[in-house]
């Protein structure tokens, strides 16, 4: 753990500060256009999942599109976020266009064992890989994860304190 | 045609019964290659065998010429099977073998011919009582066609490609064949060599011969055989024989055989599919020098395994795998005592499914700050972000109850949610049923014996919370409240 902020300290381009730097601004953007604190359910969990898409799609743009994971993780947001758009303004007509789930190759989908699948749908892209780089990205996508979440933390404390 | 085939397959049944069922039982796949490469074999063998037969109906080493012819006779299948072999290579030893009774250093050729076969020719040659000098020759030539059999004739045949180069020559000064032979012979060798050229360039690049020379001296193979046989092409295929040969003897020839044939359409058509590397094979250790750099990778198939193709390549896939396994296995806290492939994916899978609703969480966490507190840019960013924070108490000591998490509260922490906790018009029942159902699955999990650390994920996350939302004085609602804020985070926030 001392390593991997050590690092990120040597590392100013590290995944984690950028991480950090993009979350941060993300969620000034964030209190800066939602309304003065309402203590709805609604509202709240409004601002959680907006929360959670910035956190995700922050850390998705820091890695980059190298890895296949974030690029999937940033179409499904943008997926999202149109599909939520337009259900505002268009009403029900946008069910249709919500179900925006690219057709994988279904070898790939099949052939898996049960647990091989679950992994699937844990890692964002998961669907269309062969095994090999499933495990390959899901490696990487633990990392990444583990850096926001010690992101996340430091940022609460700080808040907190 | 037909005479050369009955006489060989006379021969075959006369000095061969053994060999034939011998090779047969080892590599029951050969079965089917041999007949239809009986024929081709005959009229390959055509080109030398009438010839060469009419001398040695005269020899007296026509049991061993026999023996040889019988030896070669299968060297031709092979040749076809792998389509690398060559089928000058028996008219070579056609030739040298009329030189036998005359050559002074029958024995040393000999030996330098067999001496590629394998450090059990060596053993034999130490073991076997040798009446006279012809019979070393045939003994090994017949005893070779043991469980070695053909994975010896492999390294014959290639070696007897090289050592024809040095021998051929002056054996076929010596001949008394007819000079139409001798450039039929000629031609043929200048041909095998270029097709073995060809191969060679194909597969490998070119290596040294002094590596095949460097590799070779501990072996149990005579030294100056080895040495001498170290000329000549030095290519891959020769040494990882010889390798082969003298870590495991008893190693079924096919697959070696069948591992090059596999190995050089595989080279041919992927090439950058790499496999294992061939300093990597398994069981079959290293020379301990240096290996030759290679384009492409060859996979040896290994002891008792299949050498189909498909085979093949589904065993490097799963070794890829398992590396990528053990990698992901260090990467995942808490999992070097697990071994196996669906325990490992279990362990990934619980943990990056952890990790997810911590980010989650921590998310809902910060949803409820935000609207309580400044967000201060510049003071963030201006504090180290990166930096743990040692708020939390760094040494919790794991308690199987969640009730002992009560008591370590916090008290500096601002009631963060206790401002939205009044909003959760639920009554306190319902309440309670779900923060005991969830106590009970966290305390199962916090109890789960095969790995402290997700536990301890779901720790910090408790503690998390229960620093956030304790105040000094806490009410049993809004305990219970911020406990079914947890319990429906954890549980339901999905996409």
């Amino acid at each position: 753990m001392t390593s991997d902020h050590i690092s990120s300290l040597r590392n100013p381009s590290s995944i984690k500060t950028r991480f950090a730097h993009r979350f941060v601004l993300a969620l000034k953007k964030l209190s800066m256009d939602r309304a003065s604190s309402s203590v709805s359910m609604a509202d709240r969990y409004k601002r959680y999942r907006k929360v959670r898409a910035a956190a995700y799609a922050s850390m998705a743009s820091s890695v980059g599109p190298k890895r296949a994971w974030a690029r999937a993780l940033l179409r499904k947001i943008r997926n999202r976020k149109m599909g939520s758009n337009l259900m505002k303004r268009l009403g029900s007509r946008t069910g249709l266009l919500k179900k925006r789930t690219v057709l994988k190759p279904r070898n790939h989908r099949e052939m898996g064992s049960e647990q091989e699948n679950s992994l699937r749908e844990l890692v964002p892209g998961g669907e269309g890989m062969e095994f090999y780089r499933l495990l390959n990205e899901t490696g990487h996508y633990i990392k990444c994860l583990r850096a926001q979440v010690k992101v996340m933390k430091n940022i609460i404390d700080l808040y907190s304190n | 045609m037909d005479m050369v085939a009955a006489i060989e397959s006379e021969n075959w049944q006369v000095n061969g019964n053994n060999l034939i069922n011998t090779s047969v039982e080892m590599i029951p796949m050969n079965n089917s290659t041999v007949e239809p490469s009986a024929c081709s074999a005959a009229s390959m063998v055509d080109s030398f065998c009438p010839q060469n037969w009419d001398q040695q109906a005269n020899s007296e080493t026509l049991s061993n010429l026999d023996s040889v012819r019988a030896n070669l006779g299968w060297n031709p299948n092979q040749i076809l099977r792998s389509g690398v072999f060559l089928p000058a290579v028996p008219g070579m030893i056609h030739q040298s073998l009329p030189h036998f009774p005359a050559d002074s250093a029958f024995i040393e050729r000999a030996a330098r011919f067999s001496s590629f076969s394998g450090g059990n020719f060596g053993e034999m040659m130490n073991s076997f009582t040798i009446p006279d000098p012809l019979n070393p020759y045939s003994h090994t030539f017949a005893s070779m066609q043991g469980p070695h059999e053909i994975f010896r004739d492999n390294g014959y045949e290639m070696n007897l490609a090289e050592a024809c180069k040095e021998a051929s020559f002056p054996v076929e000064h010596g001949t008394e064949m007819s000079p139409l032979q001798n450039e039929k012979r000629r031609e043929n060798f200048l041909r095998s060599q270029e097709e073995v050229k060809n191969a060679v360039d194909i597969l490998l690049n070119e290596s040294g011969m002094d590596e095949f020379n460097n590799r070779d001296p501990i072996e149990k193979f005579e030294g100056a055989a080895v040495e001498s046989s170290g000329q000549g092409l030095g290519f891959k295929k020769r040494k990882r024989i010889a390798q082969n040969e003298k870590k495991e003897a008893p190693q079924p020839c096919v697959e070696t055989e069948k591992d090059r044939v596999e190995s050089k359409p595989k080279g041919d058509q992927d090439p950058a599919s790499s496999s294992k590397p061939v300093g990597k094979q398994g069981k079959q250790g290293s020379q301990g020098s240096d290996i030759p750099k290679e384009e492409y990778i060859h996979v040896r198939a290994r002891r008792g395994q299949a050498t189909n193709s498909h085979s093949l390549a589904e065993r490097v896939r799963r070794e890829k795998i398992s590396e990528r396994m053990k990698y992901l296995q260090d990467l995942v806290p808490g999992c070097s005592k697990v071994t196996g492939k669906a325990v490992m994916l279990d362990e990934i899978i619980n943990y990056v499914q952890s990790l997810q609703r911590q980010v989650e969480f921590l998310s809902m966490k910060l949803a409820t700050v935000n609207p309580q507190l400044e967000f201060n840019i510049e003071a963030f960013l201006a504090k180290d972000v990166l930096q743990p924070r040692t708020s939390l108490p760094s040494s919790l000591t794991f308690p199987p109850d969640m009730n002992v998490l009560y008591p370590p509260l916090h008290p500096s922490q601002p009631t963060l949610i206790q401002s939205g906790i009044p909003g959760l018009g639920n009554s306190s029942d319902a309440l309670r049923r779900a923060i005991n159902l969830r106590s009970t699955a966290v305390s199962e999990e916090f109890k789960e014996p095969s790995s402290q650390q997700v536990p301890n994920a779901w720790e910090d996350e408790l503690h998390n919370v229960v620093q956030m939302g304790f105040n000094s004085s806490p009410t049993i609602d809004e305990q219970d409240l911020v406990l079914f804020c947890i319990s429906s985070n954890l549980a339901s926030f999905i996409d």
